[in-house]
C-alpha cells in the first residue's frame, strides 16, 4: 500500500467513526451493520469514459475491465488506459460480459456481435457464421479450466480452448425450458447457468448431468409461497458462493438463494431490497449484492441486514438505506454516490467494489467495516 | 469525504426472514382473468401477485436524460420494422400485411408534415425463420439505423429476443402481432403490445365451448412450433380449472398435409369437440380430412385460422367452424370503413388484422414521438401513459393494462355459407364476478 493510499484509508477510518458517532447508531446495531461504502469515484464521459452506459465490470488484479455500449474499457491505476472498439477488432460495439483466464491472461469478451478473445494484444473473434457459437448475442462468458462457457441468445456453448472444439447445449439436449442463456457462474464441481425464462440450470462437470431449478408455481404473474423454490423463471444472473455453498439467482421478480436444502427468497416488501427488478447478483463471504434497477443492495446473510445505495438525482449525493433484521431502518446521506441508481453489475477488488451503472462506472470504498470487527 | 445527514430508525419494516403474508389487496384481475381460471384460486391467495398494480413497468434508468436527437441535423426520423417478409417463411402473409399497415401509418403521418417537417422513414428488416437468425436486427436498428423506436415481430421467439436486447439498448418496441402473453409478462418496460394474446383467446374459447356450448370432452390439435405450443396453454389450463381437462392433445409438424394419424387418435378418444391451434391452411386440410373420416364434432380455432384460406381449402367442411378473430372486418363504423378504403386504394387488397394492428401500433408510436420528442426514454414514457386506458384504433377499442398489453374483449367468427360472420365476445359466468378496475 502506498503512503497516499494508506493516508486515504486512515481518513476513511476516522470519517467512519465520526459517521457512527453522528448517526447515533447503537453499539448493537453498529456491530450488525455491514461496513458502508461511503466514498465513491465515478468514471463517466467527463473523465475519459466513452459513454455512460456500462453493462458489466470485471476485476483483473490491478486492472479493471468495463463493458459499455461503446466498447471495452481497460482501467489501470484508477485511470482509463484504453478503450477498445470494433476498429480495434472487438466483435461488437455493446459489451455485455468479460471473463479473464487467470492461467493464460486471456480476456474473453461477450458482445452483441459475437465472442472476442483478447490475447497478446490482439482480438480473435468467434461468431455464429465463423465458429460453433450458437448465437451472436453473447450475454455471459466464464472460464473454467481449459473451457470457456458462453451464454448466448440461442443456447449455451462450451469452447475447448486446447482443441478448439465447440459444444452447444440448448432445448434439444439439455433441460432448457427456453434456450436463452444469460449468465454463468463457475463452481468447483458445477457450472450454473441463468436461463432467461427457464430458471437456473446446473451442469455437473464429473457426471455431465444437468439439473434444472424452476419456479414451482409455474406462473408468471404470482409467487405462491415466499420460500417456495426459485422465485421466478426470468433469471438474469446467477452467482455461486463456495463459502456458503449457496447459489443466488437474480430475477426481474425478486432474489432467490438456494443452499442445497432451503430456499431464501426476497422481495422489496419483505426485505431491504431496492427493487424487485434485478439485473445481476454477486455473492461472496456473507454478502449478497443485487444490482437492481432501483439501486445497489447488499444482504449480509450473517446478520440479515440490508444496505441499499442510491443516488439522489437532484443533488448527486448518495443515499444509504440500512434495514436491520428487526425491521428498523436508518437513512444516511453521503457526499459522493454511485454514478446512477440503475445498477447493472458489480465486482470486487479486495474490499473495494466496482459498480456498472446506467451512467458510469463507480468505484466504492468502505469506511467503517474494519473498526466494527466484521 | 463528507457525511451529511441522518434520519433515525423508523422500526416499521416487517420481519425479514420469518413471516409470510398474503398479497396486498389486488385491485383488478390480471389480464381480465375469469375467477375460475385463477391459478391456485381455490387453494390459497398467492404470497405475491405481479402485473396488477401501477408502476408494474418500473424504470429508474438513464434513457430520459440522454441528449435529444437534433432534428435539424436529421434527414428523416427513422423507425425500425422487423417482420417475416420472405416468401419462404410461412408467416410472411402476416408480415407483409403488417408492413403494409405500418407503411400506411408512416405515409399518412408524412402527408401531415412528419415530425417537425422531417419525414418518418421505415427501416425494414426481414425476420428470418431460423431460430435466432434475426437476433441482431435490433442491434442494427439501434446502432446502425439509429431508429427511435421499432415495430415487430410476428414470431414470439424473435420478439422475446428483441425484448432482451432492448433491455440493454433501450429502443421502444411496438408489438402488433404476437399472441404469446409472456411477451408482456417480463417486467421489461420497453414494449407495448396491442394484438389479442393467447390469454384473451384462451379465456374466451373456454367460456364459449364449456359454458355456452356445454361441451365436455375436448381434444387439442396444435402445430408443433412456439405458436402452437405456447398458444394452447392458457386454454388448456382454463379448461382444466373448469373441470374439463382436454382428453387428448396431439400435434403436427408445420407444413404437414396429412393429418390422418392425429385424427384417428382424436377420434378414438371420444371427443365431443376439437380445438385447433395453428394456421389457416392446415386447419382447412384438417377439417376436410376430418369430415371425410366421418368425424362431425364441432371445431374451434385460434385467431390465425380466421382467414378466407380455411374455407377455400376446406370447402363445405369448414361450415360451422368457430374461431377467435383479432378483428371484426365487417364493422361499419367510419373509423374502420375509411381505413379500409384508404388501404385498398394504396395496396389493392383488403386489410386484415395484422395490417390493422400494425397501423394502430405505428400510429401510436408516431404519436408518442410527436409528444415526447426524439428521446427514447420519453417516447416510452408517452406510450406508458396508456396504462389502464383505452385507445380507439382502426382495429377496434384497445384497453391497455399495467403491462401495456391490450386486454380488450376479443371477437368470435363462424363460417356460415362459406363466409365468416362475426360477433363480440360475450363471457358468461365470470362477467358478473369480475372485479372492477381501479381506474
Amino acid at each position: 500500500m502506498t503512503m497516499q493510499a494508506w493516508m486515504m484509508r486512515r481518513v476513511l477510518v476516522v470519517a467512519g467513526w465520526l459517521f457512527a458517532a453522528m448517526v447515533g447508531v447503537s453499539v448493537q446495531s453498529a456491530a450488525q451493520t455491514p461496513g458502508l461504502y461511503t466514498r465513491w469515484i465515478n468514471y463517466t464521459p467527463a473523465n475519459g469514459f466513452p459513454t455512460g452506459e456500462v453493462f458489466c465490470v470485471t476485476v483483473d488484479g490491478a486492472r479493471v475491465w468495463a463493458g459499455t455500449s461503446h466498447g471495452l474499457v481497460m482501467l489501470e491505476g484508477g485511470r482509463v488506459k484504453k478503450v477498445f472498439t470494433q476498429e480495434d477488432g472487438l466483435a461488437g460495439r455493446a459489451v455485455m460480459s468479460v471473463a479473464v483466464d487467470k492461467e493464460s491472461g486471456d480476456v474473453w469478451v461477450g458482445t452483441f456481435g459475437g465472442l472476442s478473445r483478447y490475447s497478446g494484444g490482439k482480438f480473435t473473434n468467434y461468431t455464429n457464421m465463423t465458429s460453433g457459437l450458437a448465437n451472436d448475442l453473447v450475454y455471459g462468458v466464464a472460464v473454467q479450466g481449459q473451457s470457456v462457457w458462453v451464454a448466448t441468445g440461442a443456447g449455451v456453448n462450451r469452447l475447448d480452448t486446447r482443441t478448439g472444439s465447440w459444444s452447444i447445449f440448448n432445448e434439444t439436449n439439455a433441460p432448457f425450458a427456453e434456450p436463452w442463456g444469460y449468465g454463468i457462474s463457475v463452481a468447483k464441481e458445477k457450472i450454473y447457468f441463468a436461463v432467461w425464462g427457464g430458471g437456473v440450470l446446473s451442469y455437473d462437470l464429473a457426471t455431465q448431468a444437468w439439473k434444472p431449478f424452476t419456479d414451482p408455481d409455474g406462473e408468471m404473474e404470482l409467487v405462491l409461497y415466499r420460500n417456495q423454490g426459485l422465485i421466478h423463471n426470468i433469471v438474469s444472473s446467477v452467482s455461486y458462493n463456495e463459502e456458503t455453498k449457496t447459489f443466488w439467482a437474480s430475477t426481474y421478480f425478486g432474489l432467490s438463494g438456494y443452499d442445497g436444502r432451503n430456499w431464501h427468497n426476497y422481495l422489496t416488501k419483505d426485505s431491504g431490497l431496492a427493487s424487485n427488478f434485478i439485473n445481476a447478483v454477486h455473492s461472496r463471504g456473507d454478502e449478497v449484492w443485487a444490482s437492481t434497477q432501483g439501486g445497489l443492495s447488499e444482504l449480509d446473510t450473517r446478520t440479515n441486514t440490508w444496505v441499499s445505495y442510491r443516488r439522489d438525482a437532484k443533488t448527486g449525493r448518495g443515499e444509504i438505506l440500512v434495514t436491520h433484521a428487526d425491521g428498523s431502518k436508518e437513512r444516511i446521506a453521503t457526499e459522493t454516490s454511485v454514478a446512477h441508481t440503475y445498477i447493472l453489475n458489480t465486482d470486487f477488488q479486495g474490499d473495494d467494489i466496482w459498480v456498472a451503472t446506467a451512467q458510469g462506472l463507480s468505484h466504492g470504498m468502505r469506511a467503517v467495516r474494519k473498526e466494527q470487527g466484521k | 469525504m463528507g457525511l451529511l445527514c441522518v434520519a433515525g430508525a423508523s422500526g416499521v419494516h416487517p420481519q425479514t426472514a420469518v413471516t409470510e403474508r398474503a398479497a396486498e389487496a389486488v385491485t383488478m384481475p390480471y389480464a381480465n382473468m375469469p375467477p375460475v381460471a385463477e391459478p391456485y384460486g381455490g387453494f390459497r391467495k398467492p404470497y405475491q401477485q405481479w402485473l396488477v398494480e401501477p408502476n408494474t413497468l418500473e424504470y429508474d434508468g438513464a434513457a430520459r436524460s440522454e441528449a435529444d436527437g437534433d432534428v435539424a441535423a436529421l434527414k428523416t426520423i427513422k423507425l425500425g420494422f422487423l417482420g417475416p417478409l420472405d416468401a419462404v417463411n410461412e408467416d410472411s402473409p402476416y408480415g407483409i400485411a403488417m408492413l403494409h399497415g405500418a407503411q400506411m401509418a408512416v405515409e399518412e403521418a408524412n402527408a401531415k408534415g412528419g415530425y417537425r417537417g422531417k419525414p418518418f422513414e421505415l427501416k425494414v428488416h426481414d425476420d428470418l425463420p431460423l431460430w435466432g437468425a434475426s437476433s441482431m436486427a435490433l442491434v442494427a436498428m439501434r446502432f446502425e439505423d439509429e431508429d427511435w423506436a421499432m415495430l415487430g415481430s410476428v414470431d414470439s421467439s424473435s420478439t422475446h429476443i428483441e425484448l432482451r436486447v432492448t433491455l440493454k439498448l433501450e429502443l421502444p418496441i411496438m408489438d402488433t402481432a404476437t399472441n404469446d402473453p409472456t411477451v408482456t409478462e417480463t417486467g421489461i418496460p420497453w414494449l407495448m403490445h396491442n394484438f389479442p394474446d393467447d390469454r384473451q383467446q384462451g379465456y374466451a374459447l373456454a367460456d364459449y365451448i364449456f359454458l355456452q356450448q356445454h361441451l365436455k370432452r375436448i381434444g387439442i390439435l396444435q402445430v408443433n412450433n412456439r405458436y402452437g405450443r405456447a398458444g394452447k396453454e392458457i386454454f388448456v389450463d382454463t379448461a382444466r380449472r373448469m373441470g374439463h381437462q382436454p382428453v387428448v392433445e396431439v400435434w403436427y409438424a408445420a407444413g404437414s398435409r396429412d393429418f390422418s394419424a392425429q385424427l384417428k387418435t382424436i377420434e378414438a378418444s371420444g371427443v365431443d369437440g376439437l380445438v385447433i391451434w395453428g394456421n389457416a391452411a392446415q386447419a382447412g386440410m384438417i377439417l376436410k380430412q376430418m369430415r371425410a373420416m366421418g368425424m362431425q364434432q364441432p371445431v374451434f380455432g385460434s385467431s390465425r385460422i380466421c382467414a378466407p384460406e380455411v374455407a377455400t381449402i376446406a370447402g363445405a367442411a369448414a361450415e360451422g367452424l368457430v374461431t377467435i378473430s383479432a378483428i371484426d372486418p365487417t364493422r361499419t363504423d367510419a373509423r374502420w370503413q375509411e381505413f379500409r378504403q384508404r388501404f385498398v386504394a394504396r395496396f389493392n387488397t383488403e386489410p386484415d388484422a395484422y395490417a390493422a394492428y400494425a397501423y394502430d401500433g405505428e400510429t401510436l408510436m408516431i404519436g408518442a414521438i410527436e409528444k415526447a420528442g426524439l428521446n427514447r426514454g420519453r417516447i416510452m414514457d408517452a406510450l406508458r401513459e396508456y396504462e389502464m386506458k383505452e385507445y380507439a384504433g382502426v382495429s377496434g377499442n384497445a384497453h391497455f393494462d399495467y403491462t401495456l398489453n391490450n386486454i380488450a374483449p376479443v371477437t368470435f367468427a363462424q363460417v356460415r355459407d362459406g363466409k365468416f360472420v362475426y360477433w363480440p365476445e360475450q363471457r358468461t359466468d365470470w362477467k358478473t364476478k369480475s372485479v372492477a378496475y381501479a381506474h
